[in-house]
């Protein structure tokens, strides 16, 4: 097991170097003349030359890329072209935020979605599952930026239960999160669904039965416990989705978080944020998806006895 | 509609429905999919009429008098900021949602079918180098493509199309490919090797056709998951922008007098919706109706 | 000798989207304690459908179970609560399953699916249970090192041993075999077969053995139930049934084996098909393939008769088999 992650690890080390050299070469043509964001307007022409010496814009391209890449890994990804401060600091100092958001978000879609998927499995047919099926395409169907403006509309401006924006306490979390949170309910309530639905068929249930085990004990011991194996892999499929999704809510609502500063600093034209932030927003996204991997491993031996025998 | 009868030798004979004919009688008994149908139909009517009939300049833009009208008798959705009839902005603006996300499919469609029916077909090297190309791309959320590819090309309809058309072909790219890789190694296609079929003919005559369901599937729920990528990223700033009657830009509008005219922020979301929703419901009712495991 | 079980016009139907399938249609017979009774047929006879009904374990829709009594150990199965059932099950009357490659969870350990028996009917702590299961394992012929293994790990043949590892865990006094041997390789079904018999004879078991293979019935069984569309149609000792065949259905399974003493010539299979259980013929189900009927076939069913001692067979044509 030990060895199948670190063979995760090393694969990953090249992955991400193509996609950083990918991203640094596209923000390179697309960055315009550095020097013209750090130097005044009526800089003259020799000043310009010689501070892009100095900066060592003009070195040849895969140097500057291995520099950059040194960079990544000593912490120094270049400043901001607008706030002068480090790329890196920023975006870490940014990063919980979108944390504790995207987390939230997750945590508030399976206390829905697991519970209802469940359910509407065991009921399948009645009218209760097709008005949760209802729900869940209305959720999927709906652009999640849409739904936080709404929210704000209603609880926000009308009702004045919550804030519209901004930190400052769990009230703040609360919209944000349920905006993410909503369509990966939708998404999750139609797996779960559809994972019981398979898992109830499976003769292994009626062994359970027949052994004296109740029907609750049934459903959860040994029905969820292989239904969370789909379900899993469709968490671990979204997360990409809850990153997106977190921009959005966060620019909706104002929420510091690492998403609406790529989108920000792409308004304001700010090279070295936007390369520095997507690059690790990329490497970010690898580590969760492999420790996704893992924690789908630990829930399905026939997986675990793979990776370990694969090494 | 009548299955065709023949008479052989004096023996009546049923001749079989093609796929898409059985296909086509089963969708018909999903009333969900029914109704995305014609909700679709209805939607590109209107905005073909909307935009081959009046001229937006004139017809739209000229017309603006009262602005921040709420809903009201002249005005079902109300008027913006500037005065708009919001309906008109909303039928006019549905062919760039349309357009954006059926051109960025088909052409995420057709890079994802030619890459991923190599991968599956040849495997071996070039299955790993496409596979860790389009991984590449699978994993990175469309937001950060379409960034990057903007920075590059400028916000325009165009790259916005480019750059969801890179955040597609991947999925297309992986379906194909594992459904090439199910096919490719059973018996029938032997047989055509037996028979002496030229190995193109083989992939498009035998192969491609048992493809062909979830692909056809997957294709409807994704121009309807690319549509609201489209706004998403016009709302952002990132795609098209104001005073483009796009959806997503008129959302984005909407927003800084969400307090005081709230209508302006629900009515494009809505169109979106409801779109997407025809769309969903159409993309289940094709899997349902091509699943050969489902009884009745 | 008191009867372990009793089942007594049972009448099973699935009511399905496409029609009413009547799968047990008036089904009795007995088992005597510690004997065992092997229930011969089809597929689709309704086998499985009277041992899920022992159970109670019909799947509920679209399964009823219209009419009729079953009675284990002198209790009224058909009118149990359900907590009383689930005390029932696993612990008086155990079932053990077809197909071994799926009747297993496949992500829990075979050592902690034993034990779940006895933490439920014995409310004793899992550590404990393991330890008993360790010994369960043991008894089937599975070393206790591989408790913590998990199914996928074990072949064929010792994944059916854990299953009836499950099912005596608590010493049940009655055990409900549904085919076990069935998806079994050869040489492995004599070794099972015989584990099977040397537990029911240790722990003085009585045993419902279900089966398609006439073979297994005269290595195990005392006694045999024939049972065809639904009904039994020929009741009695091992020695009744293959010495003394009553029923022309019965005599058509045996012609139908392929005897070694006899090479080079025909085999001789029943003329035509089971009926659909939806549209059962009227009269005797067995009469558009019997040889033997007449008119009055075509018109009633005909019930079980005496012939002797414990030998019953339902066929109005009594006595006119070529034996």
């Amino acid at each position: 097991m030990f060895r199948y992650i670190l063979k995760r690890l090393v694969i990953m080390v090249p992955t991400l170097l193509i996609t950083s050299l990918l991203i640094f070469w596209a923000m390179d043509l697309a960055g315009g003349d550095p020097v013209d964001q750090i130097l005044p307007e009526n800089a003259s022409v020799a000043q310009r030359d010689a501070m892009r010496q100095q900066m060592g814009f003009n070195d040849p391209f895969m140097i500057r890329y291995l520099r950059y890449i040194k960079g990544i890994v000593t912490g120094d990804m270049g400043k901001s072209y607008i706030s002068g401060e480090d790329v890196f600091k920023t975006f870490m100092g940014r990063l919980h935020m979108t944390l504790l958001l995207g987390g939230t978000a997750l945590i508030f879609a399976c206390i829905i979605s697991i519970p209802l998927g469940i359910y509407t499995a065991l009921h399948e047919n009645t009218w209760k599952d097709t008005a949760a099926m209802v729900f869940a395409l209305f959720g999927q169907s709906m652009p999640n930026f849409w739904l936080g403006l709404m929210l704000i509309l209603l609880f926000s401006l009308k009702l004045g239960l919550l804030p519209s924006g901004g930190t400052g306490g769990i009230r703040y979390l609360i919209l944000p999160s349920v905006t993410v949170g909503l369509s990966l309910a939708a998404l999750l309530t139609r797996t779960t669904r559809s994972a019981m639905l398979d898992v109830i068929r499976q003769d292994y249930m009626t062994t359970a039965r027949a052994k004296g085990a109740s029907y609750q004990r049934v459903i959860y011991n040994h029905g969820l416990r292989n239904a969370l194996i789909p379900i899993i892999t469709a968490i671990g499929m979204q997360f990409s989705y809850v990153m997106t999704g977190s921009a959005l809510a966060e620019t909706v609502f104002g929420w510091p978080g690492i998403g609406r500063l790529v989108v920000e600093s792409i308004n304001k034209r700010d090279t070295p944020m936007v390369t520095g932030s997507i690059i690790l927003c990329c490497v970010l996204m690898a580590v969760i998806n492999l420790s996704v991997d893992i924690i789908y491993a630990f829930c399905d031996p026939r997986i675990k006895a793979q990776y370990s025998s694969k090494g | 509609m009548k299955q065709a009868k023949k008479t052989i030798d004096g023996e009546v004979v049923y001749r079989g429905r093609s796929m898409g004919q059985e296909t086509w009688r089963r969708l018909k008994k999903n009333k969900g999919a029914m109704i995305g149908i014609a909700f679709l139909i209805l939607l590109i009517l209107a905005t073909t009429i909307a935009n081959f009939v009046y001229d937006y300049d004139t017809d739209i833009i000229a017309m603006s008098r009262d602005r921040f009208l709420a809903p009201c008798k002249d005005h079902i959705f109300g008027t913006d900021n500037m005065g708009r009839d919001i309906f008109a902005r909303v039928i006019y603006g549905a062919k760039y949602s349309l357009f954006i996300s059926l051109g960025s499919t088909a052409i995420g469609l057709l890079v994802g079918l030619f890459l991923g029916a190599l991968a599956g077909y040849y495997g071996g090297l070039i299955d790993n180098v496409i596979m860790r190309l389009t991984d590449i791309f699978y994993s990175i959320p469309y937001i950060m493509i379409a960034v990057v590819v903007v920075s590059l090309l400028g916000t325009s309809t165009m790259s916005l199309l480019f750059a969801m058309a890179l955040g597609t072909f991947s999925a297309f790219a992986r379906i194909t490919r594992a459904s090439i890789m199910t096919v490719r190694d059973q018996e029938f296609i032997e047989a055509g090797y037996a028979m002496g079929l030229p190995t193109w003919k083989i992939i498009i005559k035998h192969v491609l056709p048992n493809c062909l369901s979830p692909i056809i599937v997957q294709t409807t729920l994704k121009v309807g998951a690319n549509i609201i990528s489209a706004s998403s990223l016009s709302f952002l700033g990132v795609g098209v922008t104001p005073p483009t009657p796009e959806w997503g830009a008129m959302l984005s509008d909407g927003r800084s007098y969400i307090r005081s005219s709230g209508w302006m922020c629900l009515f494009p979301g809505l169109a979106i919706m409801f779109t997407v929703l025809a769309l969903n419901l159409l993309g289940d009712g094709l899997r349902d109706a091509m699943d050969p495991k489902l009884k009745k | 000798m008191e009867n372990v079980l009793e089942v007594k016009d049972l009448v099973v139907r699935y009511e399905t989207d496409d029609g009413v399938v009547y799968a047990i249609n008036g089904l009795s017979f007995s088992i005597e304690r510690e004997r065992t009774l092997g229930l011969v047929g089809e597929t689709g006879a309704g086998k499985t459908t009277t041992a899920m009904s022992i159970l109670n374990l019909v799947p509920d829709p679209p399964g009823v179970i219209a009419g009729g009594s079953i009675t284990l150990d002198g209790k009224d199965v058909l009118s149990m609560s359900e907590k009383e059932l689930e005390k029932m099950r696993g612990n008086d009357v155990a079932m053990i399953f077809q197909d071994p490659m799926t009747a297993l969870n496949p992500v829990i350990a075979v050592g902690r699916q034993i034990a779940e028996s006895l933490v439920i009917h014995e409310k004793i702590s899992s550590d404990k249970a393991m330890e008993r299961a360790k010994g369960m394992l043991e008894m089937v012929g599975i070393s206790a090192s591989r408790s913590y293994d998990y199914p996928h790990q074990l072949s064929g043949g010792m994944k059916q041993r854990v299953v009836i590892a499950i099912a005596l865990a608590c010493h049940p006094t009655f055990l409900i075999a549904d085919e076990p041997t069935t998806a079994l390789d050869v040489t492995i079904q004599a070794q099972v077969l015989a584990l099977i018999k040397n537990l029911i004879d240790n722990n003085h078991m009585s045993m419902l053995l279900i089966t398609h293979d006439l073979g297994v019935v005269a290595e195990v069984c005392d006694d045999v139930a024939v049972m065809y569309a639904g009904r039994i149609v020929e009741i009695g000792t091992a020695d009744d049934i293959f010495n003394h065949t009553g029923h022309p259905y019965t005599e058509g399974l045996f012609n139908s084996l392929p005897n070694l003493k006899q090479k080079g010539e025909d085999l001789i299979p029943i003329k035509g098909l089971m009926p659909d259980p939806m549209r059962l013929p009227e009269g005797c189900s067995f009469s558009p393939r019997c040889p033997y009927k007449t008119e009055v076939c075509n018109s009633s069913c005909p019930s079980l008769q005496l012939v002797e001692g414990k030998h019953y067979v339902a066929c109005s044509r009594l006595g006119f088999l070529k034996k």
